[in-house]
């Protein structure tokens, strides 16, 4: 869909689209800064319900940067990050052919990396988990956070610096 | 190794010899353990229709019309305030207007004042007070001739264009006309301002100013001035004064020829017959006259 054909996001089509793409990236991105679900859910939608008062003004190439300024300032002066929660993707019986001892030691590797990861900055975690779990690019979280993608590789490896010490206990 | 190479190695950006190289540190084996643990990572459960149901809920409070309800009585209050208002700025303006009285040719008027003094107005005269100032100043503007019986109380003053009396509460007379200036007092004590000068009136006496010049206090034997009884009296006053107050008196043009109205003139003329007055003039004076309807002509005898 070329959303650039049009010059405003008040269609319903283009405004749809775009919530489609962006709204789990915003929600996601949220959510591993503060590591709370409810402001998560909260940013999005004041993003696009500010997009949607303001759709005459926007113009779709610049719509996603628009709800993403407006979630990352809503709780730019937000006291303290509380512990972010991740799930394992699989704990499915594929692999029940794993040893328990197997599964006891990935238990506990996940137990370390979900705190080595709580203990990152805020910054590098965000960093490090947009491009783990939500496969965003380098230059897409560059323009996600508003710095350079240079930035964004120190934030990256600076983060699994940390957490390689981090887990073995360096 | 290049900088930030453990990003470049997650985006596949080394070089073969640097894999190489890398994949010998001791380390490697811990960043691979610890990024295939986190491949398999999930962000919680992002329920977007939630999202999307709140958002409508929000499109529709922003797009409901605000309601602003008619009120039928609205526009007639509104006028009604209108009306209340002017009516109130003009009771305010009309009540903070001076109160004037006035009299023509041949006119008296007594006027009695809110603190129950009294004013009679000769004629061809006018004052103007404030009625709801009253209580704190009483000040009275004059134009012509009146007696003024004061009621005691505060300073009362009388404003001409010539000079300011002021009294605490007293019987005078003042006359102000052309070139003409005389405050007579009957009773008590009167303070005139002439030219920033202050003169004392006692009782019984007068003082006078003609074509600027002050004449020194003079007594006097009535107890109110003679117009009070419909009578002009005069004591050495020129002559064309007394025409003048007798053209007031019975609103009748006066021409003069060949005559000297700066002679002085002693006597009374009456204010209501005609005849008797204009003899009481002409016969000290040994002038003529002629009368034609509303004119008077005075001519020297030949």
């Amino acid at each position: 869909m070329n959303i650039d054909n049009y010059s405003n996001v008040c269609e319903e089509k283009i405004y749809s689209h775009i919530f489609a793409t962006n709204s789990k990236t915003i929600f996601n991105y949220i959510y591993y800064k503060f590591g709370n679900e409810e402001k998560a859910y909260d940013a999005v939608q004041e993003a696009f319900v500010k997009l949607w008062e303001n759709c005459a003004k926007v113009i779709p190439s610049k719509a996603k940067s628009y709800v993403y300024t407006i979630a990352n300032n809503l709780y730019l002066n937000m006291i303290k990050a509380e512990k972010v929660r991740l799930k394992y993707a699989h704990l499915s019986p594929d692999i029940s052919n794993e040893t328990p001892e197997f599964l006891l030691e990935e238990k506990q590797f996940h137990k370390k990396l979900e705190n080595a990861l709580a203990a990152l900055p805020e910054n590098q975690r965000t960093t490090f988990l947009l491009n783990r779990i939500d496969k965003k690019k380098y230059t897409e979280i560059a323009e996600l956070e508003g710095v350079s993608v240079k930035a964004i590789e120190k934030r990256m490896h600076l983060a699994l610096k940390t957490l390689r010490e981090q887990i073995d206990g360096i | 190794m290049q900088d930030n190479y453990l990003a470049k190695w997650l985006n596949n950006e080394l070089s073969e010899e640097e894999i190489i190289q890398f994949k010998k540190t001791d380390e490697y084996a811990s960043y691979q353990k610890i990024i295939s643990a986190s491949n398999k990572l999930k962000a919680p459960n992002f329920d977007k229709d939630k999202v999307l149901k709140a958002i409508e809920n929000e499109k529709y409070k922003s797009i409901t019309p605000k309601v602003i309800k008619l009120n039928p009585y609205t526009k007639l209050i509104r006028v009604a305030v209108a009306v209340a208002l002017i009516c109130g700025l003009a009771y305010f303006y009309t009540n903070s207007l001076d109160e004037t009285i006035s009299t023509d040719y041949a006119q008296n008027d007594e006027v009695v004042l809110p603190d129950a003094s009294e004013i009679i107005l000769n004629a061809e005269s006018k004052i103007a007070y404030n009625k709801n100032k009253w209580d704190k100043t009483r000040e009275v503007s004059l134009e012509g001739e009146a007696f003024f019986k004061v009621a005691k109380g505060k300073k009362f003053t009388v404003s001409t264009s010539q000079g300011t009396v002021t009294v605490l509460g007293t019987q005078f007379n003042v006359e102000t006309r052309k070139n003409f200036f005389e405050v007579t007092c009957y009773e008590g004590l009167v303070s005139v301002t002439y030219e920033n000068r202050k003169t004392k009136i006692p009782a019984g006496s007068s003082l006078m100013v003609i074509n600027g010049k002050i004449t020194p206090i003079s007594q006097i034997k009535t107890s109110s001035p003679s117009w009070i009884q419909n009578e002009s009296s005069f004591n050495s006053i020129p002559l064309e004064f007394v025409l003048n107050e007798f053209q007031r008196q019975f609103n009748i043009i006066v021409n003069t020829k060949n005559i000297d109205t700066k002679q002085l003139f002693t006597g009374t003329f009456n204010n209501e017959n005609l005849e008797l007055a204009l003899k009481s003039i002409s016969i000290p004076s040994q002038i003529n006259y002629t009368l034609k309807k509303n004119k008077v002509l005075f001519y020297a005898k030949k």
